[in-house]
């Protein structure tokens, strides 16, 4: 009887762990800022990440209809106010993004 | 990586990233969020305000502390029929009698003034802290603090009374114990190692002042009091709490004026 010799265990690479929707520079910012706070207002993020508010808008309204953030409107006193807050699903695809990040960087290495 | 090549809305999107020069490499992409990270922090630290304002009303509580009465009635009326006992100690013994008072208007008014001025903060800097745990810890304390007493004097809840050893209430300074340990909690939701390494000094303060007769320190020093001097010797173990809370609340607020400027 002729002994099989195990197959090698296949790693994926970690750009496999990479999420298009947040491997984009200022959507991981805006996961990124989120995270930090219980939610962040449209100007701060906007003046931050250094983006315009159209733009701003686009990338918000990616990572939305992916679920990883709510978008509340609302006003202070009569001046209209935008505040973004991270979901569950946001907080895990940003944790595995950076984790994805820093096991390529450690390959590299 | 592209500025905009990877999203669902990269084909609509004018490439604004670029325009910065930032780094493509994942180094310099962790390196990124990592300082956005750590600025955003800065950025909405606001913990300056409740420990000035709960140093301020450990000062206002002073005079509450200061013996008024006969001294050598000291302990006649120990422990009997003491309103909030958790909260003012025991009359007769160190403080006054409406400590206890004093301490529920001022526990309750100071987290609800913290909460304005968190909320207050978010909507000027725009960044909102996740401050109501702090609150609703601290609050939930106090009330426990109140109802514990009566309540372990009824017949089938005495096993209450375990839960508030006389030892940490007796001189009235548990309210201490209770603001610190709403700054652990809040040190958490701010994540903020300054203030864990005060709600550390701060504890430690408090628990001394709670469990020990801080005068006796004082006296070692060279204080000799004599007379009238004798009704103040339990303010030692108000003030030292005090103290910390306002020297890291001001040194807090100094720390946050420099990083606003040298941000700004």
């Amino acid at each position: 009887m002729q002994d099989v010799a195990p197959e090698p265990e296949i790693r994926p690479h970690p750009t496999s762990g990479l999420d298009d929707t947040v491997h984009q520079r200022h959507r991981l910012g805006i996961l990124t800022i989120t995270a930090e706070a219980q939610r962040a207002e449209f100007g701060y993020l906007r003046e931050t990440l250094g983006l315009t508010a159209g733009n701003l808008s686009r990338h918000l309204t990616v990572l939305e209809e992916a679920g990883m953030i709510n978008v509340e409107k609302g006003y202070a006193g009569r001046r209209p106010r935008t505040w973004v807050r991270i979901t569950p699903k946001g907080r895990a695809a940003l944790a595995a993004e950076l984790a994805a990040l820093t096991e390529l960087l450690r390959r590299h290495q | 990586m592209s500025g905009e090549g990877n999203g669902a809305a990269s084909g609509r999107e004018p490439d604004d990233s670029g325009k910065t020069g930032q780094p493509e490499d994942p180094a310099g992409l962790l390196d990124e969020m990592r300082a956005l990270r750590r600025r955003t922090r800065t950025a909405r630290h606001a913990y300056w305000f409740p420990l000035v304002l709960f140093g301020l009303l450990t000062c206002l509580s002073a005079p509450f502390y200061v013996q008024w009465g006969n001294l050598s009635q000291a302990g006649a009326t120990a422990g009997g029929g003491v309103p909030f006992a958790m909260l003012g100690g025991f009359p007769a013994i160190t403080t006054q009698r409406y400590l206890g008072y004093f301490w529920l208007v001022a526990l309750l008014g100071g987290l609800l003034l913290t909460l304005l001025w968190y909320r207050w903060n978010a909507r000027r800097v725009g960044l909102q802290t996740p401050a109501r745990g702090y609150i609703v810890t601290t609050a939930v304390l106090t009330v426990l603090a109140v109802v514990l007493p009566p309540l372990s004097q009824v017949s089938w809840l005495r096993f209450l009374s375990l839960l508030w050893p006389g030892d940490l209430v007796i001189r009235g300074t548990f309210p201490f114990v209770i603001i610190a340990v709403g700054l652990w909690v809040l040190a958490w939701a701010e994540r903020s190692r300054a203030l864990t390494v005060i709600a550390a000094v701060y504890t430690a303060t408090a628990l001394l002042a709670a469990l020990y007769n801080v005068e006796n320190v004082v006296f070692r020093l060279g204080w000799n009091p004599s007379g009238w001097q004798w009704r103040l010797t339990t303010l030692p173990n108000v003030l030292l709490p005090a103290l910390v809370l306002l020297i890291a609340g001001t040194a807090a607020f100094a720390a946050q004026r420099h990083r606003a400027g040298a941000q700004a």
